[in-house]
């Protein structure tokens, strides 16, 4: 398995050089001249061309390029172009806050989807089974923009249960006063897709032959589906997780918007509208090797879930 | 209270966005500053002793710094009190034009200072600038006194000196912080910055050192309710009088109208115009606010949209059929005009929550004529068709549209910012008007910073625009057709002569019945050429709770926190 993960790793490095010149040639074609941006409201051409300067974008592009590699391999991305903030602590502390409400929101809805997947799964093309999948329809037809402003509405102003919007500094305040709110939305809307998806899983592996062997052998129905069918069904479950799992890195920027959560979502949006390219960089490029190093725990955990996997 | 967008940080020289201008309001002290009451706004002296009048024909101002005004405390100063003088004045200025800084404003000191463009350009060329060497144009005379010296007459200096980014800093803090001055903010304002978390909290605190000030009445319309309400909370008190503010950067409207209404804050700033029909149903205060004495104070802001047309014979290379001063070219752009509805545009777009603009210059500034008016930017959709057909705009190939008098085809191009709904409703409205004139419009949405790209560089036919007033005079609007401002700030790329020459004369004139003559001369040119279809000045709405004491909008400075009382019991009250 050593091995097997050395060389996953050493094929992170091409990836990373992919990903690297995937973002400058995006940013460089059609990200905005973020002079124009910093220049502010009356700045003649001379102003434009020093804070280009200032920025370094008026260099060639392979020394841009040469910089940008440089970056990523110190990991040090300079400073915000449009607050001078370090990016490191940008990212830093803005991840923080993204985790609080993206953490909990994975864990519950992750739990939620596959026990009701289960249970659906369980009394599978009855009156219920129908009743489930036609709300997790309904649900899904919705924009989550729409649940953001009716749940805002309904439970921060109308019923008052939760504050509209807020952070602390108090990690706890954050996670049972302002964050319950958004994460029961992102719950909500995310468990409807998930069921609909585990419960497939489930059912594709209730028809197999292995269940209807442990149903032959006596094996009592719950023994089936907690033993035999969840357990295999654990393996697409598991990669369902895994490509989910880079996205809690970054968050929601809708909920970070609506709720105020000075997370690195709303950050990394405000960054592109500023043309802030330092910070855009670093996001995606910490998003990239985040989501190649989740893949590769995904994978090595296959092993564990399922013991007939092998690494070659 | 919630801020419309997040803040930058609070270096008064670095930032540029109004947010955390705003901020750094309460943070600093500019030299002179507007009266809280008087409208339109008056200077009065803040950090300087008295407002200096012109001397030498415009071209010198002399400030006296009051004695023992002091910088609120910090670590740099070793526990020693650090006293404002003339020397940090000439530094914060000398700033503006270190390259290093990249500073939005530096353009109120340049081509004006003497000596200051030559030290700017030499430290362009050694990279770095030498803040010790002497400037001609700025002159610290003693400890308290500092004098700058033009290079021509400038009537509108005071003005830049009362801008909230031309603060005096003390060195050896922006020195000491050199790496991140935006979070380091000492100044010697009214308030101190106590606690920031980036984008979602700042909380300023009382500068405990700070001097205080009283409500100045002498400019007070004891006809307004609200001189009233304020003369009544605060007059003969100590100002400052609120001990804390948070400050919470709310960039969605609903968030924002919601922490209002939920009591989470005490006022809203510029009420979303999604909710005005909740707040204001008809025109009238919705029953349970009145219930509650939420209050409502209605701004004209010294703003105007307008819709430029790039009026350069060809933009980004290629032939622009809006563009030109020949008559045909003019005569489609005046009929333009004419075809756009903006009474739809306000009584639709912006329900109800602005007035058409009359001329460039919009109401709250000096220089404005409340009588002027013209029908040469009246929606008048028979005018514009018969102006159309008489310069040969008809429609020759049959296909509907109107094609150009040498018998080409006429498409124009409208940009328009990306992202916005009422945007695009603009564009729509837009391509509806010109549909009805028989005119080929082709909208493009634009992101942010292409479309600043775009109208700057005349890559554009016909682009929304807006001018907010950086100060409270027509100069500051009407030199957005002077033509040496092309590539600046004259996204028009409008190349008159003749009002360039007025606007140049205009620059010799205090304000005055000669200066305002000028200014009305440039106005008609506007009209004839039509390189604007002038837009709307819009009104806003900020609400407050009834324990807020003291509130008055200033039309320039964005917030008014020293001015403010806060009832704690009304406000603990209706919390419960």
């Amino acid at each position: 398995m050593t091995a097997y993960v050395i060389r996953r790793v050493w094929q992170m490095i091409p990836t990373i050089f992919g990903v690297i010149l995937l973002i400058f040639i995006l940013f460089n074609w059609v990200g905005g001249d973020p002079a124009q941006v910093l220049a502010g409201k009356i700045s003649n051409p001379d102003q434009i061309a020093n804070i280009r300067r200032q920025l370094g974008v008026d260099q060639p592009y392979w020394v841009q390029l040469l910089i940008f590699v440089k970056q990523v391999f110190t990991f040090d991305f300079g400073r915000s172009w449009s607050t001078n903030e370090e990016v490191s602590h940008i990212i830093l502390t803005r991840v923080g806050p993204t985790l609080t409400i993206m953490l909990p929101v994975l864990f519950i809805t992750t739990g939620l989807s596959v026990l009701f997947a289960v249970l659906v799964a369980y009394v599978r093309g009855t009156l219920t089974d129908r009743m489930v999948m036609i709300a997790c329809t309904v649900a899904m037809s919705i924009s989550f923009l729409v649940y953001i402003i009716v749940f805002q509405w309904l439970f921060g102003f109308i019923l008052g249960w939760f504050p509209v919007q807020g952070w602390s500094e108090s990690f706890w305040k954050n996670l049972t006063y302002y964050a319950p709110l958004p994460i029961m939305l992102a719950v909500f809307v995310g468990v409807a897709p998930e069921l609909r998806l585990y419960r497939s899983f489930f059912l594709d592996e209730i028809h197999q032959d292995y269940v209807r062997t442990a149903r032959a052998k006596g094996v009592p129905e719950k023994g089936v589906m907690l033993k035999h069918v969840m357990r295999n069904a654990l393996i697409p479950i598991l990669t369902n997780v895994g490509i989910a799992l880079p996205g809690v890195f970054v968050g929601s920027f809708l909920l970070e918007v609506f709720f105020s959560v000075p997370g690195l979502g709303r950050e990394v949006v405000t960054a592109v509208n500023r043309s802030d390219f330092p910070v855009i960089k670093a996001v995606t490029v910490y998003l990239a090797i985040i989501t190649m190093v989740i893949n590769l725990l995904v994978d090595v955990m296959y092993k564990f879930v399922d013991p007939r996997v092998s690494f070659k | 209270m919630g801020l419309r967008a997040a803040e930058t940080g609070f270096d008064p020289v670095l930032v540029y966005d109004r947010y955390s201008v705003g901020v750094c309001e309460n943070l600093f002290e500019t030299l002179v500053t507007y009266d809280y009451l008087a409208r339109p706004p008056k200077l009065v002296p803040l950090a300087a002793e008295t407002v200096p009048e012109p001397e030498e024909g415009g071209t010198r101002y002399t400030f006296r710094i009051k004695p023992g005004i002091h910088f609120a405390d910090d670590p740099v100063f070793g526990g020693r009190k650090r006293e404002l003088v003339a020397a940090d004045v000439e530094y914060a200025i000398k700033r503006f034009r270190d390259p290093r800084n990249r500073a939005a404003y530096a353009w109120l000191f340049e081509h004006n200072i003497l000596g200051l463009d030559e030290l700017a350009e030499r430290a362009k060329k050694e990279g770095r600038f030498d803040y010790d060497a002497r400037v001609p144009g700025i002159e610290a005379r003693d400890k308290y006194v500092v004098s700058f010296k033009l290079k021509a007459p400038n009537y509108n200096f005071l003005y830049f000196m009362a801008m909230p980014n031309v603060v005096p800093v003390a060195r050896e803090v922006i020195e000491a912080y050199a790496a991140d001055t935006m979070a380091h903010p000492v100044g010697t304002g009214p308030y101190v910055l106590r606690e920031w978390v980036r984008r979602a909290k700042i909380v300023l605190e009382r500068n405990p050192d700070y001097r205080g000030f009283e409500l100045e009445t002498r400019y007070a319309d004891m006809a307004d309710e609200w001189d009233r309400r304020a003369i009544e909370a605060l007059a003969g008190k100590r100002l400052p009088l609120v001990d804390r503010i948070e400050i919470y950067p709310i960039e969605d409207e609903q968030p924002r109208f919601l922490a209002f209404l939920n009591h989470e804050h005490d006022l809203i700033d510029e009420l979303p115009v999604s909710f005005i029909n909740q707040v204001l149903p008809n025109g009238k205060l919705a029953p349970q606010l009145a219930a509650q004495g939420v209050r409502v104070f209605t701004e004209l802001q010294p703003e105007i949209t307008y819709y430029a047309f790039n009026v350069e014979e060809k933009a980004d290379g290629t032939d622009n059929p809006v563009g030109g001063y020949s008559p045909e070219r003019v005569a489609l752009r005046r009929a333009m005009v004419l075809g756009h509805d903006r009474e739809q545009e306000i009584a639709i777009i912006r329900k109800g929550q602005a007035i058409a603009a009359q001329s460039p210059i919009p109401p709250g500034v000096v220089g404005y004529d409340p009588d002027f008016r013209t029908d040469a930017q009246d929606y008048d959709p028979a005018r514009a068709k018969a102006l159309l057909d008489m310069f040969g705009y008809v429609d020759r190939d049959g296909d509907g549209w109107r094609d150009r008098p040498d018998g080409r085809p006429l498409a124009i191009d409208y940009k328009y910012l990306a992202g916005g709904q009422e945007y695009r409703q603009l564009a729509e409205l837009w391509v509806k008007c010109m549909t009805e004139l028989g005119i080929r419009l082709q909208p493009s949405a634009v992101q942010f910073a292409d479309l600043l790209e775009n109208r700057r560089l005349g890559k554009f036919q016909l682009a929304d625009d807006a001018w907010i007033a950086d100060y409270p005079d027509a100069q500051n609007f009407l030199q957005l057709l002077y033509g040496p401002n092309t590539d600046q700030s004259n996204e028009s790329r409008f190349r008159l002569p003749e009002y360039d020459r007025l606007y140049e004369k205009s620059l010799g004139y205090p304000d005055g019945p000669e200066r305002n003559r000028l200014y009305r001369e440039m106005t008609r040119l506007l009209f004839a050429y039509a390189p604007w279809r002038l837009g709307v000045t819009r009104t806003f709405k900020h609400l407050q709770y009834p324990w807020v004491k003291g509130f008055k909008k200033h039309p320039i400075l964005y917030t008014n926190f020293k001015w403010l009382d806060i009832d704690v019991a009304a406000q603990r009250a209706a919390m419960k």
